[in-house]
């Protein structure tokens, strides 16, 4: 059984057709790579998924249950957190209160404040930021902020993460420990769908790719197969390539 | 509980203490309608923090729960009810109407929250004046044995209990869940948090109060047009006295309300009439340069005290200063 199923989602605004009949699994345990050109719409995917957007058809089913139009919080009690392409942080409190609130919260809340501080304490320290736990949001980095957000998504304890390009801007060294992090997650038995524009990303950590193109879904399979797939390069480099 | 908090509710009950000697050694009745006042005005001001500093969303019509305690309480007291139960009557009234408001006007988003509750407190206070346009005045008997004293205890009674819930709620989950709101709503609802469950709570509990407040004036006025607590100005003070002080922290309001009413009553004296326009300037004041209020100036003292001391090389100790858990220095209007 899938922990996610999602099956001919649509969703169009005004004229355009921003993703249109995509469907795919998500088996539990796994990594999936969401890839594709600016604009094909994988972070709608992600928005549909977690009820930021009400898809005009299709359903998602997690957990054998079809969670469109569920309201966010619903969803993501059910074990769906998020991180945000554009990061929304709780900017005027600390890293550490941002992060309680993914623990007091999500899916499994931490049965009292000095448990959950203690827990969000050490995620924040997995991630990185032990001794900025105290700091302002608003004083942080936009790096930093980002390490707060996943392990704000981390503290709501969800059974299946999504990450909106978490390693765009890093050195290849923080690629590398990015990756180090969310192999790591995956040990923790959360299954990932993370969307990423790196190749190396993809091709290190990924157990299936899925390739959306202008809303529509080109190709599915392994890292390898993808990066060999014409269809795939035709869409990234021009005809000429493929 | 943290040191910090202990401390907190120990200087927090000592104050009242303090206060509670008052009566006994002044019989000056100018000193204990100026406190009573101030009670009054820091029940206002803190509730009104717990939906437009805490929660975030400006409510432009506190003085409409505000109004609704007082109209309840002084009814039914005067009617002959029990003053208890006319008291929590009137603090119950405004919560139920704030449901009733707040489920609509909460699907809106932004600025249609702040025009939707100013239009309905003015509705409410049109209404009102057309209703009841007679002063209500105690009763002879009632008049020839009214005391200050009890007034005075029930004012900073309940004061006490505005502030020491508007502490729990601040350190509760509850108020992260509020704050989260405030700070970004789609994020807070993304990791769990129902954002209309906690406008709604931070809604009652302010209306709760509010209405406590004007249970409290209906008690302790001799005489007043019923209508008189609908007045927009309840609404302004509170918001004003709130951002004075320091929007979304436990102490900036109460801070903000004794400054507020302080000098609201020396300026009074003063200049009578130019008093609005004074206290409107100082309040694009406090906006625009110290946008934390009040205890904004405090956290920026011990900021620089820190920064000093880090940057002389005799004092090698680090000193982190902790942030309290509500202060932000961006004001919730934008």
């Amino acid at each position: 059984m899938p922990l996610l199923k999602v099956e001919g989602l649509s969703k169009s605004f005004g004229g355009l057709q921003a993703v249109s009949g995509v469907s795919f699994q998500v088996a539990e345990g796994e990594i999936l790579g969401l890839i594709g050109p600016n604009g094909s719409g994988k972070t709608t995917v992600l928005n549909l998924i977690t009820g930021f957007l009400q898809p005009n058809a299709g359903a998602i089913w997690f957990c054998d249950e079809n969670v469109v139009n569920l309201p966010r919080h619903q969803i993501c009690r059910r074990g769906i957190a998020r991180t945000f392409q554009l990061t929304k942080p709780f900017l005027n409190i600390t890293a550490l209160e941002n992060v309680l609130v993914g623990r007091m919260y999500g899916r499994q809340p931490a049965p009292s404040r000095k448990a959950a501080e203690e827990e969000s304490l050490a995620l924040l320290e997995r991630v990185g930021l032990g001794d900025k736990a105290h700091s302002l949001v608003k004083d942080l980095s936009l790096m930093q902020r980002k390490k707060v957000e996943l392990a704000r998504a981390l503290a709501a304890k969800p059974k299946l993460l999504l990450l909106d390009e978490i390693m765009a801007g890093l050195n290849p060294a923080e690629v590398d420990d990015a990756m180090h992090l969310i192999r790591e997650i995956r040990s923790w038995n959360i299954t990932l769908i993370v969307v990423e524009h790196i190749v190396k990303a993809i091709l290190g950590l990924c157990d299936r790719v899925v390739v959306l193109n202008m809303g529509e879904k080109i190709a599915e399979g392994a890292p390898q197969e993808i990066v060999h797939d014409p269809h795939v390069i035709e869409v990234y480099l021009g005809k000429v390539y493929a | 509980m943290s040191r910090r908090d202990i401390a907190f509710i120990i200087s927090t009950l000592i104050a009242a203490a303090a206060l509670a000697v008052v009566p006994t050694i002044t019989t000056k009745e100018s000193v204990i309608n100026l406190l009573v006042l101030v009670y009054i005005y820091v029940m206002m001001a803190s509730s009104w923090n717990i939906i437009g500093g805490i929660a975030g969303q400006v409510n432009l019509g506190h003085a409409a729960f505000f109004g609704l305690g007082s109209l309840v309480s002084r009814i039914l007291w005067t009617k002959g009810w029990p003053l208890s139960i006319s008291l929590i009557l009137g603090a119950l009234v405004p919560v139920a109407f704030a449901l009733l408001i707040g489920a609509p006007s909460f699907k809106l988003r932004g600025v249609y929250f702040a025009i939707g509750t100013l239009a309905m407190a003015q509705i409410l206070f049109i209404t009102t004046r057309n209703l009841f346009p007679m002063i209500s005045s105690l009763p002879t008997e009632a008049l020839s044995t009214y005391s200050l004293a009890p007034r005075y205890y029930m004012a900073l009674g309940m004061t006490l209990l505005t502030v020491l819930v508007v502490f729990w709620l601040s350190r509760s989950r509850w108020g992260l869940g509020m704050v989260a709101v405030r700070e970004e709503t789609s994020a807070a609802e993304s990791l769990g948090v129902s954002a209309l469950q906690h406008k709604l709570l931070a809604l009652c509990l302010s209306a709760l109060f509010a209405g406590l407040a004007g249970g409290v004036f209906a008690y302790y006025s001799a005489g007043y047009y019923l209508f008189f607590p609908f007045f927009p100005t309840w609404t302004f003070d509170a918001v004003m006295a709130t951002y004075i002080g320091g929007t979304g922290t436990v102490i900036g309001p109460i801070i903000g309300a004794v400054f507020y009413v302080l000098v609201k009553e020396i300026l009074a004296l003063r200049f009578v009439e130019l008093h609005p326009f004074i206290f409107g300037t100082l309040f694009i004041l406090v906006v625009l340069f110290l946008p934390g209020g009040m205890i904004q100036i405090w956290s920026r003292l011990r900021r620089l005290l820190v920064r000093k001391s880090t940057l002389a090389p005799s004092a090698a100790k680090e000193e982190q200063v902790p942030e309290t858990n509500m202060v932000h220095d961006r004001p919730a209007v934008e």
